[in-house]
């Protein structure tokens, strides 16, 4: 069990998620407090995705419970912010960078109403926070990976949200993205994608990773109960 | 014939039906579900068989909700055999409708004997005949054509259900799962999607026939979608192809004495081919502005 922090923003309770009833995570417990950069770290197939959408109540969990800032997931949603992976849509669809980053406000906006100039203008600024002002025009399919990166990222950023869930968001993005996401107050939890050549349990190291991160990591205890099917799965915050 | 009051009720008719399915067919492309329209106008078959035997009338209320009924259940099957049963969507597809086509005959040739009602009369309309199948009122007014009422009554219902519902046909369309996060009700919208869907293939049906239905569902939003960017000038483009395909099989079917119906599908995938023609990725030779192919470098 990992240890309760006081008032946190997320809390999941013994989680078991599957898929044909072939679990996936196990048991999973953490809490997390406010006002961190917390990131899942964990070879393919992990499961990190996974928490992340069970968190944003996209796959239902077959046991446990969800909190966040001390409610259910139905009362916070609009305090959420979520990115998905890249590859999860058809960047064909026609629409402009501007069409898309907007969507980030249709959850605050409710049913039948429409985007107006208060919203177009939240969604310039995160074009802009993401360094992607020049493309406001451009359509989506001519847009190179990296750019489609920092495009959901400033849709999140639309969403004006307290916390942050994002699904691999550091591939192909700048600098000034990079520090756009870490200046973002809150909890945001990231799915980091990690490679291993070798076995698991001898490169998955906590004093390889200390080695990687340098002094901004900061390894939970005990995770390997997190995701207790995994060999190993921490927290670094 | 030419610029007559019949032609014109024909084309104009001709035009809101093809504008209302354009404006559905755009959202179900997107969702890469434009087969489901197809699905759709062959599921409904069952409903419209029952609600003919329980109001004795091809034209009732019952047939419509018969019909509905059986379009909502066919994409909650489509969806659930692909979910559940893990079966590609178009095997799903193709699975779905033909079961729900076949028993729809079943009931035909059970009940046949009883009602006046045939697949052909289902499946085959004819616009040409619209300018004779007028509304008159009980005490003896007369409204005009009954279908071109009906095609405007669908044609304004389609068009308010996509200016409302607009932010939440296209947010649903681009990213589900996103939306699902932002607490948009996906399921929900596509569900009003699909019930509209099922409402006016079956409403436009004995005016135009389904083959015309499933193809303007899919043809002008494939044409519209290869030449736009964004989509409110994807779904201006569709309908003005609707309108076009309308004038044009209009007058093509009158010139070589054809039906009309078949006329406007055969336009519509004329345009559609012309504009893959122009817009393709073709091999050298094929087009005019064509990119150099690699092959023939060297």
């Amino acid at each position: 069990m990992i240890t309760q922090v006081p008032q946190p923003v997320l809390e999941v309770h013994d989680l078991t998620v599957s898929y044909d009833q072939q679990p996936v995570l196990w048991n999973v417990d953490l809490s997390l407090p406010a006002g961190q950069l917390i990131g899942i770290l964990g070879p393919n197939g992990a499961g990190k995705s996974t928490l992340i959408k069970s968190i944003m109540g996209l796959i239902p969990p077959t046991s446990g419970y969800i909190k966040i800032f001390n409610k259910p997931l139905q009362e916070v949603r609009t305090r959420i912010s979520y990115v998905p992976q890249r590859e999860s849509v058809d960047w064909n669809f026609p629409a402009s960078v501007l069409d898309v980053v907007v969507m980030g406000t249709y959850g605050k906006l409710g049913l039948f109403r429409r985007p107006g100039k208060k919203e177009i203008q939240i969604a310039e600024d995160a074009l802009e926070q993401v360094g992607m002002t020049a493309f406001t025009k451009r359509q989506i399919s001519e847009l190179s990976g990296g750019q489609q990166q920092r495009v959901f990222i400033a849709r999140a950023l639309a969403q004006q949200a307290d916390l942050y869930l994002m699904d691999e968001p550091f591939a192909g993005v700048d600098m000034a993205t990079e520090t756009a996401i870490f200046q973002l107050e809150w909890v945001i939890m990231l799915n980091l994608h990690l490679v291993a050549s070798g076995p698991k349990d001898q490169v998955m190291t906590e004093e390889l990773f200390r080695k990687t991160y340098g002094g901004k990591l900061n390894l939970h205890t005990q995770v390997t109960d997190l995701i207790r099917k995994q060999d190993f799965n921490p927290l670094k915050s | 014939m030419t610029f007559d009051s019949n032609a014109f009720l024909i084309i104009f008719t001709g035009a809101l039906i093809a504008i209302s399915c354009g404006f559905l067919g755009v959202f179900l492309l997107l969702r890469k579900m434009s087969m489901t329209g197809d699905a759709i106008s062959h599921a409904v078959l069952p409903g419209i068989v029952i609600g003919f035997f329980v109001s004795g009338s091809q034209r009732s209320l019952e047939v419509i909700l018969g019909a509905g009924l059986l379009g909502i259940l066919s994409t909650l099957m489509i969806d659930a055999l692909r979910k559940k049963a893990k079966v590609q969507l178009d095997a799903s597809i193709g699975i779905t409708f033909t079961l729900l086509f076949a028993i729809g005959i079943i009931l035909i040739n059970l009940f046949a004997y009883k009602v006046d009602l045939d697949q052909e009369c289902v499946l085959y309309g004819e616009i040409a005949y619209l300018p004779i199948d007028l509304w008159i009122t009980p005490n003896g007014l007369n409204l005009g054509p009954r279908i071109t009422w009906l095609a405007g009554i669908n044609f304004f219902l389609i068009l308010g259900f996509t200016y409302f519902l607009f932010k939440e046909l296209s947010i649903t369309s681009f990213d589900e799962q996103f939306s699902s996060a932002i607490g948009i009700p996906s399921k929900g919208i596509n569900l009003a999607l699909m019930s509209m869907v099922s409402y006016t293939t079956v409403s436009s049906f004995e005016s135009v026939g389904a083959i015309l239905v499933v193809a303007l569902l899919v043809v002008p939003p494939s044409t519209a979608y290869l030449w736009t960017k964004s989509l409110i000038p994807l779904l201006r483009l569709t309908a003005a192809l609707g309108i076009l395909i309308a004038i044009l099989g209009y007058y093509l079917a009158y010139w070589i004495d054809s039906s009309i119906a078949g006329m406007m599908v055969a336009v519509a995938g004329a345009f559609f081919f012309g504009s893959a023609l122009i817009k393709g990725n073709w091999p050298l030779g094929l087009r005019g502005t064509s990119k150099s192919n690699p092959a023939f470098d060297s």
